[in-house]
């Protein structure tokens, strides 16, 4: 980032909320500090430059990129030419190429012509499947996992720009000061390319994806050793600020980044407490946890997460990120999409389900995509014809749901589904389309970088306007 | 960004276009006839076609709104409302006019993209003079006169190799914007005479500061200045016996006693460490290629220590320079010369790495064009290629010309005078460059140690995947036999049955379920990524060589030198909006026109270098390094400076153009680069001549503090040092300095530091497969080396470092963050790592002191390097009693580390989970640090104490 504005941003930004007043009370002997004011901080609530259709989003990461012939779109003409040969050009593999029919049938469910494989069993129940929309218009650039899970985290192929999340936390900041503003949850392993999916890129590292950690310790280092207690910690603490306010009245002149720092310690504290307290779900009835799979070891890994999102949302997290893997399916497609949905399905429609009822669904804008989509051909491996699909970047398939989004489906794939040809838009019309939904403008959303004032969308794009109700 | 500050960044935008401003800013009256035709011409017509063409012109397929603005008759015809968008001679009722103002439609639609208020009075101008239309020949006219004008109202000509428009050429800059591409001034014109050499510094910063009237800070105290001292050069804190005899040598003679200081500190292998690590900064050093892969770049610390030895050696910056850009070429020159033998016997010395030390040296020095990220899995061989080179002339113009050129790979560049051409020159001029990791012998000063038990470690890993591979191929291999038996086939292996038709062979993974498939799978992997890790003890260095062309196809898996008989070098192009099947116009190697600095004056076009494939770096690193390029001296001294004071004379350090931040002192940034040419191109000079001028030394509290923070808020005037926390590698290793565990060493095999136990043993993704565990090295003396040395793993950062904002090595990093985060709070009083360093500080204290007072007064002679006050020893000497109680209750868990893990992966095929086991044989030889339940409660209070202090402000900052 620019030094310059860095450096003003430390003299007048972050933390402004301690004056000197409170540390000399501190020196007398008197206890703790008070929370600050809710309007302090590069994380503080701002208004919506526009007005809003969502609050809150919610994204669903399908990391491998699913077969939307094989999910949401279907594709008769592949079961027809099934194993014969595909003059279709694109994709990276090369030689012989034969048209794979997806090995699911398809259902309408709901009363706005939502295509879903008859894999999807919650999903299609018409209380969920009414709130959806299925976007068939995007496309991808790359061909390769980590860039293109880049492009559609950071508008940007190359990795190293500022995630959507950031973008989102740094334009609206987050309701709760005690907990991060954007939260991401992976499987155990992270997704390729790793955090720089959840990156703050270029914009001031407040705005970095926090990782829920799917085990041990939700966000490293949270909690003390196991023989400190919070007292000991409390004392350590009213202990380190007595040092720090003798330090910073020894001189002279106020440094507002030393009373940040000493605010981010109270910050930690807090969210001790706060977090393990939302992503506690033995709060939540013995109903919710069953409505989201949490009693079936194959839909537990992600029913806690859906739920842990619905949680952090509540709790005034502004943006939360599911990553789920293993979508990639080149071969043995069957199996691996039909264990994927079935790993998926109920915890998503549990979600908008609980979200819909608690009339969260309004303001929450749930979207469940993957990097790409897939090819509805195939080359043969290891000399076999093998029943999977390559990457995609020309076809790929979405929903969404709450959060100002028309249901019903958008745009359209040709009779293979190799390609979008109605409604169809690049990754970053998406992305403009997503800020337009929380209330942003991706043309007045930027940070100067590098030479220039840069923005999600790179050089700009267009609204998708088919998406909005 | 607080609301605040993002207004600020706002008001920096304004003020860039007020700049513009006012260099145009000419009240202009109403032109007549002709040269209402000429005001049309030359400014009008390039606005027209900038802002409103794209959506209403150049693609006749696609017109917005049925509105197309080509022409005069098409403006009075207008769009789809069927309104003329132009009344000539009142503009002020023009459908066009209202929309550039945003009132009715708002055209251009972007917010960036608006006219500023002067480009809205020339439309305003031309509509009032009947918004005349010349031809095309009168408009050419108008143009070939103007271009006569070397300098105009609208600003200056800059002559480069030319743009892919007439209008980019023959465009106008802002000479205050083009600083940097302008010729550096003579120190005589720029220093008077009266003023001595050795006051040159603060001459420069006191007449800004006299000019401003602000009062600069009185003289920092000796403590404060040693500790600024020692962590600026160094990056260590001083030994409370360093402070007692500097300040006691300060008392006698305060001048002397601080030169005496930073030749002392300058002559330390330590500085080499501290000011190598700003370099790699720069560079983005890492261990390992990152993207899908992340393969492991084994040797890669010899460019590492390369660059620690440039900086303890005082190598000049100008051999620096040529050596990492073409270091390659320099050693086949010298092998050319000193056998007397041609291509062939060059060819050979390259197969063979039969180089002197000096000539290895500079192969090592290459790995600089080897640094970047790059994989081409999943990417188009050529596509990959071009990702090489894109980053390796991006990277070039970043580190050593302060030059984003990155903007140039697609179009012109928008603010500065670098054509799309130049880029493609520069690309060309790496066009003949090859990656590989090349035979060349280790050098005398290069750190072999550990090589034997680090062999051990690896061949242990390898024999593990490959007996658990064995395993299951065994047993894939017998449900073979028995299909091949069923069907009556004679067996055959797997590769010899890959191509037989399904019916006449098993299926693929015969015998194995999805866990086994899974498994086999990850054992490949590891059998591979092994057996590339022996190469660690290999005299091998990650480098470059030159060729016309190589056989088939670079894979980042390996990288071996390939020669294709009878090459020719590729015909470079340019690519238009960077796509590599746009060809545009044919381009030589070359390098940047806009300086005006020839490779070879006599040539016809100045600005090539030789278009043969040897050679063409040697020439472009010769022309980076010549003494007159002032994009090169300017942008090391600057560095240089912003490295000392927090923010460079030029904030940008990698972006000098023009929407880079102009100099604060241009005159200083001028001095100084030519100073530093005149000697030598040597920093440890131009070290001495910044620290010791006052502006070095002053208090980092303002004289003026009020004043200050309305005349300087960003102290650009430098009326006070700024204070600045402790970079991610001055925490670690100062720390260990402080306890006493800090082990000194000379580079050789990076080593592993503990790091967050969930995060090393945390599963990460490779194409395929999970990457190896991370384990630490085993012992105190290998884990505790300065942070410099440790591993870089792209996929994988120590969580300690990157929280303090040790840089992501996929970017150039000009300048490092330094914001308070919360999770820094959480690292900083919970981990591992920062408990275990207390608990050996206080047994430090503990073996040195006897009392809790005295304990409490050298912990903060070690941490701050001054003695406790009375209150401080009386509030901490109750908490450390108070801290004693509390222990005796408590009884920490020992720690205990797995020697081996289970893994869990997806199955591609399958969808389905699997299983393994993964080693970890460090941990059955490890020695760890001392844990709260191997010490005592009296240890763990005091520990607590340590904890504390190294978590001040007064410690995480320096004044």
């Amino acid at each position: 980032m620019n030094p310059t504005l860095s450096r003003r941003q430390a003299l007048y930004g972050l933390g402004a909320s301690l004056g000197s007043i409170a540390f000399s009370s501190m020196l007398n002997g008197e206890q703790a500090m008070a929370a600050p004011a809710a309007d302090a901080g590069p994380l503080a609530p701002k208004k919506p430059m526009v007005p809003a259709r969502a609050k809150n989003v919610i994204m669903l990461f399908m990391e491998g990129g699913p077969g939307q012939m094989d999910t949401f779109d279907p594709k008769p003409e592949l079961a027809r030419l099934h194993k014969q040969e595909s003059m279709l050009t694109g994709g990276l593999e090369k030689g012989f190429k034969f048209f794979v029919g997806s090995p699911f049938g398809f259902q309408k469910a709901g009363d706005n012509g939502i295509d879903m494989c008859d894999q999807w069993k919650y999903l299609a129940d018409p209380y969920v499947a009414n709130e959806l929309c299925n976007y068939r218009g995007c496309q991808a650039e790359s061909l390769n996992h980590p860039e293109a899970l880049f492009h559609m985290n950071t508008g940007s192929r190359l990795g190293g720009d500022p995630s959507v999340g950031a973008w989102a936390t740094y334009g609206l900041g987050t309701e709760n000061q005690n907990l991060p503003g954007y939260v991401v949850m992976t499987e155990l392993a992270l997704p390729q390319g790793g955090p720089t999916n959840w990156s703050n890129g270029f914009l001031p590292p407040y705005y970095q994806g926090t990782r829920l950690r799917p085990s041990g310790s939700p966000i490293l280092d949270l909690a003390p050793p196991s023989y400190k207690s919070r007292e000991h910690q409390r004392r350590a603490l009213d202990e380190l600020s007595r040092l720090n306010a003798r330090h910073l009245d020894s001189l002279s002149v106020a440094d507002q980044r030393l009373s940040a720092r000493m605010e981010s310690y109270e910050l930690a504290y807090r969210m001790q407490a706060e977090v393990p307290n939302v992503i506690d779900l033995s709060r939540e009835s013995r109903q919710t946890m069953e409505m989201y799979g949490l009693d079936d070891s194959e839909t537990e890994t992600f029913g806690r997460q859906c739920l842990m999102a619905r949680r952090l949302v509540e709790s005034g997290v502004r943006f939360v990120q599911i990553f789920s893997g293993g979508w990639d399916s080149h071969d043995y497609l069957e199996r691996g999409h039909s264990a994927r949905i079935k790993s998926v399905d109920k915890p998503m429609a549990a979600l908008i389900r609980d979200l819909k009822q608690r009339g969260m669904l309004e303001d929450t804008l749930v979207i469940w995509t993957g990097e790409f989509g897939r090819t509805p051909d195939n080359n043969k491996r290891g000399g076999v014809y093998s029943l999977g699909r390559g990457h995609n970047n020309n076809a790929m398939t979405m929903l969404m749901a709450g959060g100002g989004v028309k249901p019903g489906v958008v745009g359209a794939t040709d009779e293979f589904g190799a390609r979008a040809v109605e409604c169809v838009h690049p990754i970053r019309d998406l992305h403009v389309t997503l800020l337009h939904l929380l209330g942003l403008d991706d043309n007045k959303l930027t940070y100067y970088h590098a030479g220039r004032f840069k923005q999600l969308s790179q050089f700009g794009g267009e609204l998708i306007p088919e998406l909005l109700a | 960004m607080s609301l605040h500050s993002y207004a600020l960044a706002t008001c920096f935008a304004l003020a860039v276009e007020l700049c513009c401003l006012s260099v145009v800013a000419a009240p202009k009256t109403e032109p007549a006839d002709q040269s209402a035709d000429r005001h049309f011409t030359l400014r009008v017509l390039p606005l027209l076609k900038e802002k409103c063409f794209g959506c209403h012109g150049n693609d006749t397929t696609n017109i917005r709104g049925e509105y197309t603005m080509l022409s005069r008759e098409e403006l009075l015809q207008g769009g789809e409302s069927g309104e003329p968008s132009i009344i000539p001679g009142n503009a002020e009722d023009s459908v066009l006019f209202q929309a550039v103002l945003w009132e009715g439609y708002e055209m251009p639609p972007k917010e960036n993209d608006r006219l500023t208020a002067d480009q809205i009075e020339d439309l305003r101008v031309w509509i009032n003079a009947g918004a005349p239309w010349p031809d095309e020949a009168t408009q050419q006219k108008f143009r070939e006169a103007e271009w006569e004008v070397e300098t105009n109202a609208d600003g200056r000509l800059w002559r480069t190799s030319g743009g892919t428009s007439e209008e980019w050429t023959s465009r106008r800059y802002n000479p205050e914007e083009m600083w940097a591409f302008e010729m550096v001034a003579e120190k005589s014109e720029l220093l008077p005479e009266s003023v001595p050499a050795d006051e040159a510094v603060d001459h420069f910063i006191d007449q800004r500061l006299t000019e401003a009237d602000v009062k600069a800070a009185e003289e920092a105290k000796p403590r404060d200045l040693l500790r600024r001292a020692t962590y600026d050069l160094t990056g260590l804190p001083p030994t409370p016996e360093e402070v007692d005899a500097f300040v006691a040598a300060w008392e006698a003679d305060a001048d002397q006693a601080w030169e005496h200081l930073i030749d002392r500190l300058l002559a330390s292998p330590r500085y080499g460490e501290r000011w190598g690590r700003h370099w790699l900064d720069v560079t983005r050093y890492a261990d390992t290629g990152g993207m899908s892969n992340d393969y492991e770049r084994s040797n890669m610390w010899r460019y590492r220590d390369y660059v620690i030895r440039a900086f303890n050696e005082d190598k000049p910056y100008n051999e620096f320079i040529v050596e990492q850009l073409a270091g390659d070429e320099l050693a086949d020159e010298s092998v050319r010369e000193r056998t007397g033998g041609g291509d062939q016997k060059v060819f050979q010395t390259q197969m063979k790495g039969d180089y002197t030390q000096e000539e290895a040296e500079w192969i090592i020095a290459t790995g600089f064009l080897r640094i970047g990220p790059w994989d081409n899995a999943m990417i188009e061989a050529d596509e990959a290629r071009q990702i090489y080179l894109d980053d390796v002339v991006n990277i070039t113009g970043q580190t050593f010309l302060a030059q984003t050129l990155r903007c140039c790979k697609c179009h012109d560049h928008k603010f500065d005078p670098i054509p799309t051409r130049d880029y493609y020159r520069f690309y060309s001029a790496f066009s003949t460059t090859h990656m590989a990791e090349r035979p060349v012998p280790f050098l005398k000063e290069e750190n072999r140690e550990r090589f034997e038990e680090q062999k051990a470690h690896v061949e242990r890993m390898l024999a593990f995947a490959v007996a658990e591979k064995n395993k299951l191929v065994e047993k894939q291999e017998t449900a073979a036999r028995k299909w091949f038996d069923e069907h009556n086939l004679p067996y055959k292996n797997e590769q010899e049955r890959k191509n037989l038709p399904d019916e006449e062979k098993p299926p693929r993974h015969v015998g194995l379920d999805h866990v086994e498939q899974g498994q086999l799978k990850v054992r490949e992997q590891d059998e591979w990524i092994w057996t590339r890790r022996l190469e660690r003890f290999q005299p091998m260095a990650q480098s470059v060589y030159s060729a016309a062309d190589i056989p088939g196809t670079a894979y980042a898996k390996k990288l071996r030198i390939k020669r294709k008989n009878d090459a020719q070098p590729p015909v470079n192009h340019i690519l238009t909006g960077g796509a590599l099947t746009a060809l545009g116009e044919a381009v030589k190697p070359g390098v940047l026109s806009a300086l005006g600095l020839p490779v070879n004056a006599s040539q016809e076009d100045p600005y090539v270098v030789t278009d043969d494939a040897f050679g063409r770096r040697l020439q472009l690193a010769r022309w980076i390094a010549h003494p007159e390029n002032g994009l090169t001296t300017r942008a090391i001294v600057n560095r240089v400076w912003q490295w000392h004071f927090g923010t460079g004379l030029a904030a940008n350090s990698n972006n000098f153009g023009a929407k880079g931040a102009k100099p604060t002192h241009p005159e200083l940034l001028d001095y100084l680069a030519r100073d530093f040419v005149e000697n030598g191109w040597q920093f440890k000079q131009l070290h001495r001549k910044i620290m010791l001028s006052d502006a070095y030394r002053r208090s980092s509290t303002p004289a003026e503090a009020e004043k200050v923070s309305e005349v300087d808020p960003n102290n650009e005037l430098l009326s006070f040092f700024p204070r600045r926390r402790l970079t991610a590698e001055e925490v670690r290793d100062g720390m260990l300095a402080i306890t006493g565990e800090l082990v000194h060493c000379y580079g050789g095999l990076p080593v592993m530091p503990e790091i967050n136990m969930e995060v090393a043993l945390q599963p990460r993704m490779i194409q395929f497969s999970l990457a190896p565990a991370y384990q630490p090295s085993a012992t105190p003396e290998e884990r505790n080396r300065r942070t410099v040395y440790a591993y870089h793993v792209r996929g994988q950062a120590d969580p300690f470092t990157e929280l303090f904002n040790q840089p992501n090595p996929n970017e150039s990093c000009e300048i490092r963050e330094s914001a308070a985060v919360t999770p820094q709070a959480f690292t900083m009083l919970n981990s591992d790592v920062m408990n275990d360093r207390s608990i050996a500080l206080a047994k430090r204290l503990q073996e040195e002191r006897n009392t809790t007072e005295a304990q409490i007064d050298r912990a903060f002679r070690l941490v701050f390097g001054r003695h406790a006050s009375p209150a401080e020893k009386q509030q901490l000497t109750t908490y450390v009693k108070d801290m004693q109680d509390y222990h005796q209750q408590v009884k920490p868990e020992p720690v205990s580390y797995p020697t081996e893990i289970t893994r869990s992966l997806v199955e591609e095929f399958s969808g389905r989970p699997f299983e393994y086991q993964e080693i970890l044989p460090i941990f059955e030889r490890y020695q760890a640090d001392s844990k709260p339940a191997d010490v005592s409660a009296e240890t763990r209070a005091l520990a607590d104490l340590c904890l504390l202090l190294l978590n001040t402000n007064e410690f995480m900052y320096v004044e």
